[in-house]
């Protein structure tokens, strides 16, 4: 320490603190594994699979695959979708806005869709404990937007989810996402409540997701993509021993032979028949539903409704805004390059 | 209506669906105690990417399937609001001081929050502008659909040009400004080309119309005849010379048989007929003599037997009633067109340089058909001084030369959507080429870009009101649509 203090600070190297030896050996790097493997790079931290999978080799996971084929019954199938933005923050607490798509579609083709929105919440500390939600987590939802936010799409989805269940006959509820219950989900929405309905109007509900957090399942999907038409694979068993709150039975699916590997929760009903229903009455467009994607792009912001929002809030809540600033911007500044 | 914002002389204004304007209305943006006069010049929609997309977007997804909203906040409205909202972008053309004082000073920059924007009518414009005048002449409408007018003083000493497409109404303003003109007493020549101003003496219902006396339809070789003593000398050496390109050789031997006649007090036509035919001169200046002398036989302008059209007696008939002198061109061949043209310009100089008539206001159409070169200096530099102020009628701005258009002081712009008719306008105009190009494309059938001294330099729209006299000179059809 002498030393360091007695010399000119740029005359000294890294070498001389130890930093990068300290940095090097805060993980084993293990780079030589990396030799020879097949690789994706990352974007934006977005999930990217393999075009054409990661074969067979790295599964270890011997799914059945089974082939189901159309079943065009007129059955309706309707999905849900949602989004939620947050559109301003007080002293007290913040406003999200949330928006719902319902698309329906009978025989193959699409029948109407429902815009539900924007709608507008305001979470404080009295609309949280009015929410049915345990203290802690009332707390956190206060504390961070993220879980807010899902706060939010959840309770509303459910909601639309529930009254579709308990309206519709012999129909298929789609909906964005795995099925599984939520911490977020009020006593009288719950998915098991949802499936209480299901079943009793003969409705079957399927979760979809275009990809999944388990790396098991991505790998169990494998033999499917060597599948020339309609498939799927049980993965249940997996599912189930990695989550304890899913509910229906849970497959890795591909609704075309172009379309990627989706994961189906289905609930109130065989795969077979389930999975068939959807593919004979929903349009199914690169291997995903078309009423999902209807229902997703009818559910999602625009940059005018956004600005309508502010607007509607300016003008009917007697709000004042304050000048803001991003605070990180102005700390860091940017190099554009 | 809001600023958006400023560039040069020009502003952006956001005007949402109700904000109603149209090209060419007059603003005035107040700022406290200043205010500035802007022209709108052209519309369009606010655009932003994400709109544009919002829009094609929810037409895809509109097409796929039919939609049912739940819009408890009424978002979609505003919504719409948005899509529909709309930049108008202006010119600036003054600002006013606060003394309520018109000035060009527009460098300064008003309030985008505080700044008012409101419309301006015709009769604020005017008194911004202090546009009066004794001799009205109503030509339509304008701005919010108020009565404007010019004032027959714009035109008085002036030189103005009428310009537009085909069937645009270049002919119907003129009439209109024609007909006002001698309601006021004034005297006007016009070189009629399709003899369509013969029917300013009718109304439409085929009533004799306000000036019905004071019309006098001249059609050359017969009631438009003159006498050689009373055209002059001048006269007649403008029109060899211009008119029949008689050489120089030829025109020294015809003056000399001239004079010759002029001493015998034998001048006429036969005896320069005669004179030509004996006279001692070289065989070619002869049969050039010969060749321009039947021609002007065979276009009968000149009479030795008849008094013979004289300009200062239908002017001193008219006393102070005004007359409209119209030259009917339509039947006669283009070498009889120049001739009666030079004769009459030739004439009428004369006239007005002995004070024996009036100023004179001259229409002519299409006249770069009749009028040669050289003289068009002439018409704006010399003849304005002696007192014929002319009003051009072309469709074909490029017809006419930069130099007159330099020295014009009021155009009535017509419809044109030509690139290259608009670029020469737009070069040669008092406005700058956004304003032309962006208003006169776009302009209806009988409205028109009114700019220069008769608006006081603020370009205006005028929608010219229909004319009640009969519509004369119509194209002669085949096929006639069935009326029944």
């Amino acid at each position: 320490m002498r030393t360091q203090l007695g010399q000119p600070f740029s005359s000294q190297s890294l070498g001389d603190f130890g930093v990068i030896e300290s940095v090097s050996g805060c993980l084993s790097p293990k780079l030589d594994a990396l030799r020879g493997k097949r690789i994706i790079f990352s974007r934006d931290d977005k999930k990217l699979v393999p075009h054409d999978g990661w074969g067979l080799k790295s599964s270890h996971f011997c799914g059945i695959v089974t082939t189901f084929t159309p079943i065009h019954d007129n059955t309706m199938v309707a999905a849900v979708d949602s989004s939620c933005i947050k559109m301003a923050e007080t002293e007290e607490g913040s406003l999200y806005a949330v928006k719902c798509g319902i698309a329906t579609a009978i025989d193959g083709r699409a029948l109407m869709h429902f815009r539900i929105g924007p709608v507008l919440f305001y979470l404080t500390e009295s609309s949280a404990s009015d929410s049915e939600l345990d203290d802690r987590l009332a707390k956190a939802v206060l504390l961070d937007d993220d879980m807010a936010k899902r706060l939010v799409r959840v309770r509303s989805e459910r909601a639309v989810q529930k009254e579709l269940a308990s309206h519709l006959v012999g129909s298929t509820i789609l909906v964005d996402g795995s099925l599984r219950g939520s911490v977020f989900e009020d006593s009288q929405r719950s998915v098991r409540k949802i499936s209480e309905d299901c079943i009793l109007r003969r409705n079957t509900m399927i979760g979809v997701s275009k990809a999944t957090r388990f790396r098991p399942l991505e790998r169990a999907s494998g033999p499917l993509l060597k599948v020339p038409g309609p498939a799927y694979i049980d993965v249940d068993v997996i599912v189930k021993s990695l989550i304890r709150n899913s509910a229906g039975s849970s497959s890795m699916v591909r609704l075309d032979r172009s379309g990627p590997v989706l994961r189906a929760d289905i609930m109130g009903g065989s795969n077979d028949e389930s999975l068939g229903r959807l593919v004979g009455n929903d349009p199914i467009s690169r291997g995903y539903p078309e009423t999902l994607r209807l229902a997703h792009h009818i559910s999602t912001f625009t940059g005018t409704e956004v600005t309508c929002l502010r607007s509607h809030v300016l003008n009917n809540y007697d709000v004042t805004e304050l000048v803001a600033d991003d605070i990180r911007r102005t700390l860091l500044g940017s190099i554009s390059v | 209506m809001k600023i958006l914002s400023k560039d040069g002389n020009e502003l952006l204004l956001l005007a949402m669906k109700e904000d109603s304007a149209s090209k060419g209305d007059y603003m005035l943006v107040e700022d406290r105690r200043r205010s500035m006069i802007v022209q709108i010049y052209d519309e369009e929609y606010l655009s932003s990417q994400s709109l544009v997309e919002d829009i094609v977007k929810e037409e895809v997804v509109n097409a796929s399937s039919v939609e049912s909203l739940h819009d408890p906040l009424n978002i979609g409205i505003l919504s719409k609001l948005i899509r529909d909202a709309r930049v108008f972008r202006a010119k600036l053309r003054a600002s006013v001081n606060g003394e309520g004082r018109l000035s060009s000073e527009v460098a300064w920059l008003p309030s985008r929050v505080e700044s008012k924007v409101k419309r301006l009518s015709m009769a604020e414009i005017d008194s911004f502008l202090g546009r009066t005048g004794v001799f009205p002449i109503p030509i339509g409408k304008a701005g919010d659909d108020e009565d404007f007018e010019i004032y027959a003083e714009d035109l008085d000493g002036k030189l103005s040009i009428i310009t537009g497409k085909k069937e645009s109404g270049k002919s119907h303003l003129s009439k209109v400004l024609v007909k006002t003109l001698v309601q006021h007493g004034a005297f006007v020549i016009v070189f009629d080309l399709n003899n369509e101003y013969s029917g300013l003496g009718w109304n439409k219902d085929r009533t004799p119309s306000a000036i019905h006396n004071r019309i006098h339809l001249l059609d050359p070789g017969k009631s438009l005849r003159f006498k050689l003593d009373y055209c002059g000398k001048a006269a007649i050496s403008g029109m060899l010379k211009n008119a029949l390109d008689m050489p120089a050789a030829s025109l020294r031997e015809f003056f000399r048989i001239w004079d010759w006649l002029e001493n015998k007090q034998s001048l006429g036509i036969d005896a320069i007929g005669n004179a030509v035919n004996t006279w001692n001169i070289n065989e070619l200046v002869r049969d050039a003599l010969v060749s321009r002398y039947h021609v002007i036989q065979s276009s009968r302008l000149f009479a030795d037997d008849s008094p013979g059209f004289r300009f200062e007696n239908v002017i001193s008939k008219s006393g102070a009633a005004g007359a409209a002198i119209i030259v009917s061109m339509g039947n006669v061949p283009p070498t009889v067109r120049r001739m009666v043209v030079e004769l009459v310009l030739s004439k009428v100089v004369d006239l007005l340089e002995r004070q024996a008539i009036p100023p004179i206001f001259l229409f002519a159409e299409e006249a770069h058909l009749y009028i040669r070169e050289t003289y068009w200096e002439d018409i704006i530099t010399r003849m304005r001084h002696f007192g014929i102020y002319t009003t051009f009628i072309t469709n074909q701005p490029d017809a006419i030369s930069d130099g007159i258009y330099r020295q014009v002081d009021n155009i009535f712009l017509f419809n044109f959507t030509n690139d290259s008719d608009l670029d020469k306008i737009s070069k040669v105009s008092l406005v700058d080429n956004d304003t032309i190009r962006s208003i006169v494309r776009t302009l209806p059938q009988r409205q028109c870009l009114a700019i220069g001294k008769a608006v006081c330099d603020l370009p205006m729209v005028v929608k010219v009101a229909a004319a009640d006299v009969l519509t004369m000179g119509e194209t002669k059809k085949f096929f006639s649509k069935k009326t029944s």
